[in-house]
């Protein structure tokens, strides 16, 4: 994955304020290569949604500019499916089943439905639901609504899949296996993908870089490259050089977070 | 990659689960939920029955139950045709107070602007006591059925209204983004998004309605009359009241009861049909 790659999102000093008063970003800085798997980290209320959202479309910058494939977010929404984005609770639309929920995102486009169905069914199938096309989403697990979220941002075919939290509220197996999962649809699919956590061992797992923030106002503290070898199992967790990254990674939060207390 | 075994199991007993229902149990059922009210309603009649004997009322002044029964059987050819009309002139008032209802809703909810306009007004409007203004409605529609069907619309149509456009601005935060996301046009939102969101407040509304909706037709007789035709049951009660035909004001009251009731466990089970494929307990909840 460390081949040389265009950029696909650049903040550029990137301020953010709400209501002319929380300043949830700061001069945050960063350029993002096409194929990474970079997960944003970060105490709570440090502005990594806002970050995200922003890649989105979803809200604007009060200073400096974010660009998405060298466009604004808002024209890449608009005119193309490469951005797609999984909220933290599944987000289903609880009257349409699960095929008609992946179903949504290739509707609201137009075109073939037939061709729809066929994507709809293949994205399902990746994510292990293909027997559940006609439920309803009361009718699953946390997990498996998750799964279908995944399934519907995949649904379009995008280059990049922005995920806020996506597993936060899941049991520890169940992420355990969404995160391989993961993992696995994000080499297939060759997408790049932008990850919100909180999360020290979910990011170093999943990561090819981690972006550690620090609150108040919300910065970029520092940059890690984790250099684990892919495919990713579960034993990685126990070796030597996971247990390192993750004693960086948690270091670099409590650091970048003490400096804000002092200051 | 497949779904970890454990978790494809448990759903499947879930789903299996709630489809079987024990045999046994329905008698416990009925016990708990049908035989406290039927004993309440039995001793209610009884008392009912013996208070006018017991301090020898006498029937114009108090009617026992058997009175009001005897007089709804003899005088059955005049109830049967009053419960028919005042049906029709409610069904319509109701049916009209719904699409009328939805579809202004739906139309201040395209436009913000429109909406903030004209909303304030129309809760201003809710305010007024359609009976105030019935007799206005009696002078622009004439005496009889039109103006009572108006009357009945009036006061069925605001518990739409409100409730649908509240429903069609609660949309959730999350799923509103959604649609953003997918560069939806206004209305994909309105069809796909807002309308299915607010159905469980659409329904809300149109159960209010339509119980209103009777008692709007039974006041549009009392006020607009009948005009020439045969009277509903307003009518009939405003001429049994007048002539003092206590016990068939009785049967009179009790059949708008009834067609309240029904009435309105009709529109519920409409309701639920509708909300089915929604989900049972969860309007808001479930996270
Ligand atoms: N729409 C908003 N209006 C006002 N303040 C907001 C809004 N969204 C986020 N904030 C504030 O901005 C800060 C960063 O929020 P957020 O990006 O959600 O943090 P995180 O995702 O890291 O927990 C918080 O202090 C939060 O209260
Ligand atoms: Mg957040």
């Amino acid at each position: 994955m460390d081949t040389i790659h265009k950029e696909v999102v650049a903040f550029q000093h990137v301020s953010k304020v709400f209501n002319n008063e929380t300043v949830a970003l700061k001069d945050f800085d960063l350029s993002i290569k096409e194929g990474e798997f970079l997960s944003f980290l970060g105490p709570s209320g440090c502005g990594k949604s806002t970050a995200l959202r922003m890649v989105a479309g979803l809200g604007e910058a009060t200073k400096g500019s974010v660009k998405v494939f060298d466009g604004s977010p808002k024209e890449i929404i608009k005119e193309t499916n490469d951005l797609a984005f999984v909220f933290q609770d599944a987000n289903l639309l609880p009257w349409r089943t699960v095929l008609d929920n992946v179903l949504l995102p290739l509707e609201l486009r137009g075109g073939n439905k037939k061709k729809h169905k066929q994507e709809a069914i293949r994205v399902l199938e990746m994510v292990g639901l293909k027997e559940y096309l006609k439920s309803y989403p009361r009718q699953l697990s946390g997990g498996m609504k998750m799964r279908v979220s995944i399934a519907r941002a995949l649904a379009a075919k995008p280059k990049m899949l922005l995920m806020d939290e996506p597993f936060g509220a899941l049991d520890e197996i169940t992420r355990q296996t969404l995160q391989m999962e993961l993992l696995d649809i994000w080499q297939k699919e060759n997408m790049t993908i932008l990850f919100v956590t909180h999360n020290v061992y979910e990011a170093v797992f999943l990561s090819t870089r981690i972006a550690v923030m620090s609150a108040s106002p919300g910065r970029l503290s520092s940059l890690i490259d984790v250099k684990l070898p892919f495919p990713r199992r579960l034993k990685v967790r126990t070796e030597q050089e996971f247990t390192d990254y993750v004693d960086i990674a948690s270091d670099r939060l409590e650091n970048g977070n003490e400096r804000k207390e002092l200051a | 990659m497949s779904m970890p075994s454990v978790e494809v199991t448990k759903t499947r007993d879930l789903l299996t689960k709630t489809s079987e229902k024990p045999k046994s149990k329905s008698f416990n059922k009925f016990k708990q939920v049908y035989l406290g009210p039927i004993i309440a309603f039995t001793i209610f009649i009884a008392i009912w029955q013996a208070v006018p004997t017991i301090l020898d009322l006498k029937h114009y002044i108090l009617p026992k139950p058997t009175d009001v029964v005897g007089a709804a059987i003899s005088d059955w050819h005049l109830l049967w045709p009053a419960v028919q009309i005042t049906v029709v002139e409610s069904l319509v008032g109701f049916l009209v107070s719904a699409v009328i209802g939805i579809l202004v809703s739906i139309i201040l909810a395209s436009s913000k602007i429109l909406e903030r306009s004209i909303y304030p007004y129309a809760i201003v409007l809710q305010t007024i006591p359609v009976v105030a203004v019935a007799p206005i409605v009696v002078i622009w529609f004439g005496a009889g059925y039109n103006s009572i069907v108006v009357i009945s619309f009036l006061i069925g149509f605001f518990p739409v209204i409100s409730n649908t456009l509240m429903g069609l601005n609660s949309v959730d935060k999350n799923m509103d983004d959604l649609f953003l996301l997918y560069n939806a046009s206004k209305w994909q939102r309105m069809w796909k998004l807002r309308i299915p969101s607010a159905l469980p407040y659409m329904m809300a509304g149109l159960k209010i309605s339509c119980t209103l909706s009777i008692v709007g037709a039974i006041v549009g007789e009392y006020i607009a009359g009948i005009g020439g035709g045969k009277g509903g049951l307003g009518y009939s009660i405003t001429v049994a009241a007048i002539q003092v035909k206590t016990s068939y004001l009785f049967a009179c009251g009790i059949a708008a009861a009834i067609l309240g009731i029904g009435f309105y466990l009709l529109v519920s089970l409409f309701a639920n049909s509708m909300l089915k494929s929604w989900h049972e307990s969860a309007v808001k909840g479930e996270k």
